[in-house]
């Protein structure tokens, strides 16, 4: 059993080898299936594709387009490149093949004292700016991994990215129309569309209390420059420290209402049994079900892969990320002995409380043979990661503490 | 460029380049792009046309291809679902069909061709007399307004577009015999139109008249 994921994940790191030498210098045509990855479960073959303003990717599905970003990424630095930044949409029709950034507009409208409609140069000559650095994560990230099995997007961990979103407080948007008395929820619409009329659009909905605390916000550029299309371009809505399927892309339509929103995406979609955890026993059902919404605590080792080889007997630095729903990480224990005995890690630099965290740990490599590594989180109200997977129907909020074996040689 | 990448910036300098300095000043800050072709049909088999008219409305083969091998429950409810809930055209009688070909091609259990339930244009269901043939009823059964409204370009081009197209060609119904059993793409637009191999001759006929008729 171990063997054979070893050996898968060594074929996965031959080709993400093989791909390293050329992801700058004029990719091979990956459309034609030159290039592709196994990752590390059944049917898991994908192709690195690469797409507008984006290196290679794994591409989970063509239309409309899913793109995972390969997991070595993560070890290139804390903020996540944007052409490297993981895609996902819902509807056929997105993303938008053009837009023009003169044209656009994003309507406020709904339980407001007047309506708004802004275009990009009035959000950036109009109110102050905001930034932030926070991790964007699918809600199934890491979905071809859990056991069982369950249907939907099969990613490895790749459907995750930090970054700096620069942009303006939503609060300070909804202030300038100014809210009503008796507001509830606003929801947020972008421009993709669905194929067929019947299908839902995809909107997404905020309590008013969580639109006005002055961390969510309109984000024109992440990085330092204009978003990707692929990434939301011209607007987006960021939501830091909630899945990803509350960060709506395109976003041209914000609508205050005094109900509780009971569109397909909030009502039927995107829900967690309303559990501890969210999780429920394997292979079960939940008996009731809420909206997911913010981040459990995650950790990653991604200075080694698994299957790697180290020198016998040398020091060996181990590194990774870690990142929770904004309380901020306390300790990233590492082990270099499969659990036996855990050490903390050192902290990087903190660059908030949304942001990966960067941690690092030098180990005494075996003398010789296989040796398994895990790190696992903690945060600052002390929530941790389970040594034992927890599971739910949708594949959603895996946070198992990962493992990976390396060989010394 | 490899993915057909159209960056407005570039296309700026394209334009100095070709046009000089007036490109940029009459430019508008914007960006368009280009996405790597769909190209993927489902695989060939009994009940793939169902499979190709219906998923691909909306989604690309990737959504069942890319699903661990699972049971014929989890794909029946899969097709339940995307009927219930996404609003699939997808017909009563089409439920089960679907679900044998999914799980045949893509699910868990060996294939046993007593259970096939099969939705055939080439063979009439054994009770009932065979019912001539109406391109009307034949647009429906396979379920061409998924893509093609009459008038207006949808997925696909309307009715009525392709038969204006086609008006004075004399291989009109060549092509558009060609175009429903090999499928194609790069004629109306993206979205590559999927190959319903199984249908007859007798009804290529029928139904490429009709549209024909739909100006």
């Amino acid at each position: 059993m171990l063997f054979k994921r070893d050996s898968t994940r060594r074929r996965f790191l031959q080709d993400t080898g093989l791909l390293a030498g050329g992801l700058f210098t004029g990719a091979p045509d990956v459309s034609r299936g030159d290039d592709s990855v196994s990752m590390p479960f059944e049917n898991g073959v994908r192709p690195l594709v690469r797409y507008p303003q984006k290196r290679p990717l794994i591409r989970l599905t063509t239309r409309p387009p899913q793109l995972e970003t390969p997991f070595s990424v993560f070890n290139e630095g804390i903020l996540t490149p944007n052409d490297a930044f993981f895609v996902r949409y819902h509807l056929s029709e997105s993303p938008p093949l053009e837009v023009d950034a003169d044209a656009f507009r994003v309507n406020l409208s709904g339980k407001l004292n007047r309506a708004l409609s802004l275009g990009v140069a009035e959000l950036k000559s109009d109110f102050e700016t905001f930034e932030i650095v926070a991790v964007n994560q699918c809600s199934g990230n890491g979905r071809g991994l859990m056991k069982p099995r369950v249907g939907g997007g099969q990613m490895g961990n790749g459907a995750m990215g930090n970054a700096r979103w620069r942009g303006v407080r939503l609060r300070d948007v909804l202030n300038r129309a100014g809210v009503s008395a008796g507001a509830r929820q606003v929801t947020f619409n972008g421009l993709d569309k669905p194929a067929i009329e019947k299908t839902p659009d995809f909107v997404k909905a905020l309590d008013i209390d969580h639109a006005l605390d002055g961390e969510v916000m309109l984000a024109y550029a992440m990085n330092g420059e204009d978003l990707p299309m692929l990434n939301g371009y011209p607007l987006r809505l960021v939501v830091p420290g909630y899945f990803g399927t509350y960060w709506v892309k395109h976003v041209h339509e914000i609508t205050v209402i005094d109900d509780v929103f009971k569109g397909y995406w909030m009502a039927t979609g995107y829900r967690i049994p309303n559990t501890p955890g969210g999780c429920v026993e394997p292979g079960t059902t939940a008996k009731s079900t809420v909206p997911i919404g913010r981040y459990n605590i995650r950790s990653f080792i991604t200075s080694l892969e698994n299957g790697a080889r180290v020198k016998a007997g040398m020091m060996t630095e181990a590194r990774g990320i870690a990142f929770d729903g904004g309380h901020g990480i306390s300790e990233v224990l590492f082990t270099s002995d499969g659990g036996r005995t855990w050490r903390a890690a050192r902290l990087g630099d903190n660059l908030g409380k949304y942001s990966f965290r960067e941690w690092s740990f030098s180990f005494a490599a075996p003398e010789i043979g296989a040796t398994e590594l895990r790190c696992r989180a903690t945060n600052r109200i002390g929530e941790s990661q389970p040594l034992d997977s927890l599971w739910n129907p949708a594949g959603y909020m895996r946070n198992v503490v990962e493992s990976i074996n390396i060989i010394a040689v | 460029m490899n993915s057909g990448v159209a960056i407005q910036r570039k296309r700026v300098i394209a334009g100095l380049i070709s046009l000089g300095m007036m490109a940029m000043v009459l430019r508008s800050e914007g960006l368009r792009i280009e996405l790597p072709l769909e190209t993927e049909v489902f695989k060939p088999g009994p009940n793939a046309d169902i499979a190709n008219a219906q998923c691909l409305i909306c989604h690309s083969t990737e959504y069942v291809t890319t699903q661990p091998p699972q049971a014929r429950a989890f794909w029946k409810n899969s097709v339940l679902k995307m009927q219930d809930k996404y609003g699939a055209p997808i017909a009563a009688d089409q439920v089960e069909a679907l679900a044998d070909y999914l799980v045949r091609n893509y699910g868990r259990e060996p294939s046993t061709n007593s259970s096939v339930s099969r939705v055939s244009s080439a063979e009439p269901e054994p009770n009932k007399p065979a019912q001539p043939l109406d391109g009307a009823r034949l647009a429906a059964r396979f379920a061409c307004q998924s893509c093609h409204q009459a008038k207006v370009r949808l997925i696909g081009p309307g009715f009525q577009q392709i038969a204006v197209k086609y008006a004075s060609d004399t291989t009109a119904m060549e092509k558009i015999a060609q175009q429903i059993t090999k499928g194609g793409s790069g004629k109306w637009g993206p979205i590559p139109m999927p190959p319903f191999a199984s249908i007859t001759s007798d009804e290529i006929k029928v139904l490429a008249e009709w549209i024909l008729g739909q100006r």
